[in-house]
């Protein structure tokens, strides 16, 4: 593990220092203070649409800096040739992998801890209160997510060729899992078979993401959510991140990287 | 140097240009419909599309993000709570039950991560009880015992749950999104009424609340929903009983305008605007101007006997300025 | 004479005197490598990229690994790291299977085109490839000093990579290959692209490393370099090892410099012409 550990220092280093992440910080900061400027009928104390749209700034930047720091790791590698005195050292390559995935996911966290002190400071000014628990539930299912997200992202990276179709394709199932996840059931309810039965399985084996996004338990200041089905919630994603990261070591063993 | 020059001679040429051209085209029709808010010069006229959507989100934030999807079954009904309370009806909520039971495991999981309980802003959930039933029969929280009567004369059910107010001040909470859909859809009188409601009612903001039925009446002139919601700032809030007339009977003259040769005219609202301007009639001794306007009430009104006993009463001279139960004020128990 | 008569024949026979109990201690042990392509229009044919190759390298020696492009010496080199496994055939390093990572451990390698992370420092570089190696702290900032000295980059180690020359990449290559102290050095054209001041301090390091008792395996197109270094050399040609010998006994066998040995070697004269089957060594 001190290689793989060795390999996520380096992609931590790489998106701190590519700059990625702040200007998506600097962007939802400066977007959420001039959304709590607005005059809304002269009422100072409107929070939650504040933290909404703070939220969902978040979210996509969240969601933008795992995938495409995850999708670039590995090709981009294999592009400008680092990844030959790499693999020249005596590391696995389910090392690299591994390592690639934990720095990704590590500065991930790094950047949700920013983002979710800054959110934290903004719904204090407004509401006067600061519920932690609530906060600390919600950012660590929102990092668990990612996990899953950067696995996913790994995977594809080790088995599409372009970094640009690896992107569109993560981006576009990890928003119809978000909007859709929840529905399948219902649409599946209403179809004929055997459509039904592909639609549920679809229900069935897909990662539920959308159980991470716990916003509008937030932004509604609902209690919160019961540990035992938090963790729960957490052992779930760890399950699917491992899925993920294991079929990537597989199908990266087998790869030409020359 | 060469290219500092240059440059700074382009800019002031740019400059000059530009205060030449400007008021020229300000004076153009085209250009003057490009005036605007940032959304009407981006979105054009597509921006009514999402009016409908900004609407739904307020009606999401009044029930704190517990909201049917696209996908959800809610029986068919579309009245919300939010509106209902603003429009003084009771009809049912259409988010109350659509969630159903959990349909598979996913689905039962999953209901801990998001808004899954019905509630209202600024009000509390209280569920009556059957004696013996184990439950403490105390008093609930705002004072009201088991089969006692409301406030209006009505009586739930044991075991029905009823919303009673809390007196908080949440509510605020839809206000940004009734701000946004009137930005988008100007034409859309059931925002400026609900907003004016809740911004009079709840949160006290009588003058923002005339604000925004005066900009919604700058482009719906005609709209008798407005003007009532007008008359009754002036009527209940202000205690201007001049104005407040004015505007009950200008909506009234509206209403017969859009409606008389209506198929299916909007009778609730006649039933409104007739009802208040016959209790500010009755109350300023005005007694045969209230009993004409009763009479309007009766045709349309659900209840015509209650309001022929009130007409009956009057013409006996032992009413004087009471209003009739149930039937003028707004619903506050929403079910 | 004998020797390299022999060598000459067969082109694949191991160098005389060596067992397989000797061959398991070798620094790089091949026997009968063969890399396969397969095409990606099966329409296409195959490409043999190595063929039926054998040759061993001795502990302390530099060995030069000669051929024109296309070769096969880039594809072997792969082997040897780990990058391209092999369609039949063994290769060996100091007794372990190049597919067993470990055999890694003792082995620095410099590549051809000196790609590194953009946004490292040299420094930084050099410690993340010797956590790689799992070398103590202390032992690593010893390691990174005293390969930096060699290399000359003390002055450039805490500045980003991006604001490297070609020169300076090269250098800063072949410290991150000499971090873990290794055995075996493997450089795919350490010279390639460098001003003759560069290609002299390579040769200088080379040769200190020789001195140091390293076993060292290079690939190069500088023949005057090769012919000045190495102890042995090897000429493949589409994939097969046509030649290969101490550099001494080949010079006297051919009574010609190493250029023009290795012309021969491929079918060409000192002219370029092709020579006719009989004229072929």
């Amino acid at each position: 593990m001190k290689k793989s550990f060795a390999i996520a220092e380096v992609v931590v280093k790489e998106l701190f220092r590519r700059k990625d992440f702040y200007v998506l910080f600097i962007i939802t900061v400066v977007l959420s203070v001039l959304m709590a400027g607005v005059n809304v009928f002269n009422e100072p104390s409107v929070a939650r649409y504040v933290k909404e749209l703070c939220l969902l700034l978040i979210w996509v930047s969240s969601l933008v800096i795992a995938i495409t720091t995850a999708a670039r790791q590995l090709p981009v590698e294999k592009e400008q040739r680092t990844l030959f005195p790499l693999l020249a050292k005596p590391v696995r390559r389910s090392q690299v992998l591994i390592g690639k995935f934990l720095g990704c996911w590590l500065a991930c966290g790094g950047t949700l801890v920013c983002f979710y002190v800054f959110f934290g400071i903004l719904s204090m000014s407004r509401e006067g209160t600061w519920p932690v628990l609530n906060y600390f539930q919600a950012l660590l299912l929102h990092w668990v997510m990612l996990g899953i997200v950067t696995a996913f992202t790994i995977l594809g990276s080790v088995m599409f060729s372009a970094v640009s179709a690896n992107i569109t394709i993560t981006f576009a199932l990890v928003a119809g899992i978000l909007f859709l996840g929840r529905h399948l059931n219902k649409i599946a309810l209403q179809l004929g078979e055997p459509l039904q039965a592909v639609v549920y399985g679809i229900y069935y084996l897909i990662p539920h993401l959308e159980l991470f996004d716990v916003r509008d338990l937030i932004i509604h200041n609902w209690p919160l959510i019961p540990w035992g089905v938090w963790l729960g919630a957490l052992v779930y994603g760890a399950f699917f991140t491992a899925l993920f990261v294991w079929l990537g070591c597989v199908r990266f063993k087998k790869m030409l990287v020359h | 140097m060469k290219t500092a020059l240059i440059t700074v001679l382009l800019l002031v040429c740019c400059f000059g240009a530009g205060t030449m051209v400007e008021p020229r085209l300000g004076a153009l029709e085209l250009y003057r419909r490009h005036e605007g808010s940032p959304i009407k010069v981006l979105l054009g006229e597509s921006r009514r599309l999402f009016a409908g959507q900004s609407f739904a989100k307020a009606d999401a934030y009044f029930h704190s993000g517990m909201y049917p999807s696209i996908f959800d079954n809610t029986g068919g009904k579309k009245a919300s709570a939010m509106t209902d309370a603003a429009r003084g009806e009771k009809g049912g909520d259409h988010v109350e039950r659509f969630l159903g039971e959990p349909r598979d495991i996913i689905d039962r999981f999953s209901r801990s991560f998001f808004p899954s309980e019905h509630k209202h802003l600024g009000e509390e959930k209280h569920e009556e009880h059957f004696p013996g039933d184990g439950h403490d029969h105390q008093e609930h929280e705002h004072g009201h015992e088991h089969g006692e009567e409301h406030e209006h004369g009505e009586e739930h059910e044991h075991g029905e749950e009823h919303y009673e107010e809390a007196g908080g001040k949440d509510v605020r909470e839809i206000l940004p999104w009734l701000q946004l859909t009137a930005e988008l859809d100007p034409n859309r009188i059931e925002n400026y009424v609900v907003g004016s409601f809740w911004l009079r009612n709840k949160l006290g903001k009588v003058a923002e609340a005339e604000q925004f039925l005066r900009s919604g009446l700058k482009n719906n002139p005609n709209s008798y929903e407005m003007l009532f919601e007008l008359g009754r700032i002036h009527d209940e809030n202000k205690k201007d009983v001049t104005r407040a007339r004015n505007l009950f009977e200008a909506a009234l003259a509206r209403w017969r305008d859009q409606n008389s040769k209506k198929e299916e005219p909007d009778n609730f609202a006649l039933q409104q605007i007739a009802m208040h301007l016959a209790n500010l009639e009755i109350k300023e001794g005005n007694i045969q101007k209230g009993i004409a306007l009763l009479e309007i009430v009766k045709k349309v009104s659900p209840a015509p006997a209650a309001v022929q006993q009130r007409i009956d009463e009057l013409r006996a001279g032992k009413e004087t300025g009471s209003a009739v139960n149930g039937s003028a004020e707004p619903v506050r128990s929403a079910h | 004479m004998e020797t390299v008569t022999v060598e000459r024949q067969s082109g694949a026979a191991r160098r005389s005197g060596g067992g397989v109990a000797e061959a398991r201690s070798l620094p790089i042990c091949i026997e009968h490598l063969r890399v396969v392509y397969k095409a990606a229009n099966r329409k296409a044919a195959e490409k043999i990229a190595v063929n039926d190759l054998s040759l061993s390298v001795e502990e302390g020696e530099v060995f030069g690994f000669l051929g024109p492009n296309g070769a096969g010496k880039t594809t072997t080199m792969n082997v040897l790291l780990g990058f391209v496994q092999p369609t039949s055939g063994k290769a060996e390093i100091y007794g372990k299977s190049v597919r067993d990572e470990a055999s890694r451990a003792e082995l620095g390698y410099l590549p051809e085109l000196t790609y590194y992370y953009k946004f490292l420092t040299g420094r930084e570089l050099l410690r993340f490839y010797a956590k790689l190696f799992e070398l103590p702290r202390a032992e690593a900032e010893k390691r990174i000093a005293q390969a930096l000295k060699l290399v000359e980059m003390e002055q450039a180690a805490d500045k980003p990579i991006r604001s490297y020359s070609k020169g300076m990449q090269q250098r800063v290559g072949l410290a991150q290959a000499l971090i873990n102290d290794p055995k075996l050095l493997i450089l795919d054209e350490p010279t390639s692209g460098l001003d003759p001041l560069g290609r002299m301090k390579v040769r200088q390091i080379i040769q200190r490393l020789k001195d140091e008792g390293k076993t060292v395996f290079f690939s190069s197109h500088e023949l005057g370099e090769v012919e000045t270094v190495c102890d042995r050399v090897g000429i493949l040609f589409n994939g097969q090892l046509k030649e290969s010998g101490s550099v001494s006994s080949l010079l006297e066998a051919y009574q010609c410099n190493l250029e023009r040995i290795f012309l021969k070697v491929i079918g060409f004269d000192e002219d370029g012409n092709p020579l006719s089957g009989k004229e072929v060594a």
